[in-house]
């Protein structure tokens, strides 16, 4: 058996280059929802309301405590079934059934964070912006998120590049995304090993560029904190 | 109009729980007034300033400001507050945001000053608290001293009828104290309401119109300076004011 590195480079690639925009695609749509969601999901837990509070903390606890596979199958094939059920009818594409299933769970996810965030910046802050006749909400607005994202960056950092690895489960709901591209490449033509390394060199050449970005950026807050 | 009031306080009480640290204070402060608190720490002093602007809300009593309830149900605590300047212990400037941000922030979003009117007068500020040099700067890279008067050009840029200071100077190294001082009695002498929490005796004894003494809750002993500092009736002043005094020799 011999290894063709240069026929598969030749022939995977460009299909390869075309699923990783469609990795982009999903993992650029679903963190702007995770994102924003998130957000709500933990101003929400910190409201005064204690159903809002309970209920959310409930669904923040299903999104974690549920494989996110398992999320975008039931994404994908449960809920058009509920809707047949009960007599509508939806269509969910497995490229939105992914991007609904990534912005969920990780909104649950990183909701966590932004709630430690804002929890952490000091209360001087609030009182310093209400002192001054700002709103409680003027206050969280200007001055108790923007340093609450800032102290997060890295971890959403972290987050981001997680997910774009973690893209590759859509390979199970027929998400023509990276790892489903080489599979069907190597079982047509048998070249398995040449497929797979340059897949796995592939998530390489995305996340560690990445992960050396977070962490410059990381050196970067921690050494204006100190200052 | 010289003794006009502006605030009138009755049996303020404020607990934490179990822990009753306002028994029952009554006070009056009145226009141009430059009032000092002092007292032991844990006289309930600092919770007492930070009634006096809702950040902690009162148990009972009441509090008139210009002959208006501040308890009152519907009070517009936006609009008092704009008016009531606060200067905290830790300085609280905000972070990530320049010198000048932290001075305009409030006068540009709450008071609709243009950001060009709002720029004059945050450099007038400046150069009155001696700090034009660091305009551009970052809180974080200021000393506590100069934190301090940034935060003191801040409330200030709001054009308050009262101040009100919570132990601004404890925070700071001893050699930094008096440019914050100096400041403070600048703004004293400007005709500011002034009601300030300290442990600076010289300097309730210099600028102060009037000294209360705290202890307990309660309200021990209130007079002219030279009254409470020279002529003490209450045990608890003597004994507080012997010891702190010792402490400054």
């Amino acid at each position: 058996m011999t290894v063709h590195f240069g026929d598969t480079f030749a022939n995977l690639m460009p299909k390869l280059m075309n699923s990783l925009l469609t990795v982009l695609e999903i993992t650029g749509l679903a963190f702007c929802i995770a994102f924003f969601l998130g957000f709500l999901i933990a101003i929400g837990r910190m409201s005064k309301s204690k159903i809002l509070r309970g209920f959310l903390l409930c669904i923040v606890e299903f999104f974690r405590g549920t494989p996110l596979l398992v999320q975008c199958f039931y994404i994908y094939f449960v809920v058009p079934a509920l809707f047949k059920l009960a007599g509508g009818s939806v269509s969910i594409t497995a490229f939105t059934a992914g991007v609904i299933g990534f912005g969920l769970n990780y909104a649950c996810y990183m909701s966590e964070v932004i709630r430690s965030a804002i929890l952490s910046v000091d209360s001087g802050q609030r009182e310093a912006g209400l002192a001054l006749g700002f709103s409680e909400a003027q206050v969280m607005l200007k001055f108790i998120i923007p340093p609450a994202v800032k102290s997060s960056l890295p971890v959403f950092g972290n987050y981001l590049i997680t997910m774009i690895k973690d893209t590759s489960i859509l390979a199970s709901i027929s998400v023509a995304e990276m790892l489903l591209i080489t599979k069907n490449y190597a079982a047509s033509t048998f070249q398995t090993i040449e497929s797979y390394t340059l897949l796995a060199l592939l998530y390489l050449v995305i996340s560690l560029p990445l992960s050396q970005l977070v962490r410059v950026l990381e050196r970067k807050l921690n050494r204006t904190k100190r200052a | 109009m010289e003794d006009q009031v502006v605030f009138r306080i009755n049996r303020l009480k404020k607990s934490f729980g179990d822990l009753k640290v306002l028994q029952d204070v009554n006070m009056q402060i009145r226009k141009g007034e430059v009032v000092t608190i002092i007292g032991p720490s844990g006289s309930g002093k600092s919770t007492f300033l930070r009634c006096l602007n809702l950040l902690e809300i009162p148990s009972g009593g009441e509090i008139y400001y210009n002959d208006k309830n501040i308890l009152d149900k519907g009070f517009n605590r936006s609009a008092y507050r704009k008016k009531v300047g606060m200067v905290f212990q830790r300085f609280n400037l905000f972070v990530g945001r320049s010198v000048l941000d932290n001075i305009m922030v409030a006068p540009v979003k709450l008071n609709k000053v243009s950001r060009a009117n709002a720029l004059v007068e945050a450099r007038e500020l400046l150069s009155k608290v001696g700090l034009s040099r660091f305009e551009n700067t970052f809180p974080d890279t200021l000393s506590g001293g100069q934190q301090q008067r940034v935060a003191i050009a801040r409330a200030l840029a709001m054009h308050p009828d009262v101040m009100l200071f919570d132990e601004p100077t404890s925070a700071l190294d001893p050699e930094l104290v008096g440019d914050v001082l100096r400041v403070m009695k600048n703004i004293a002498a400007s005709g500011m309401t002034m009601i300030v929490v300290t442990h600076e005796m010289q300097f309730a004894r210099e600028v102060s119109d009037r000294v209360i003494f705290m202890a307990d809750g309660y309200v021990a002993e209130e007079g002219t300076p030279d009254e409470i500092f020279s002529h003490p009736k209450n045990p608890r002043t003597k004994e507080f004011l012997s010891r702190v005094l010792k402490e400054e020799e």
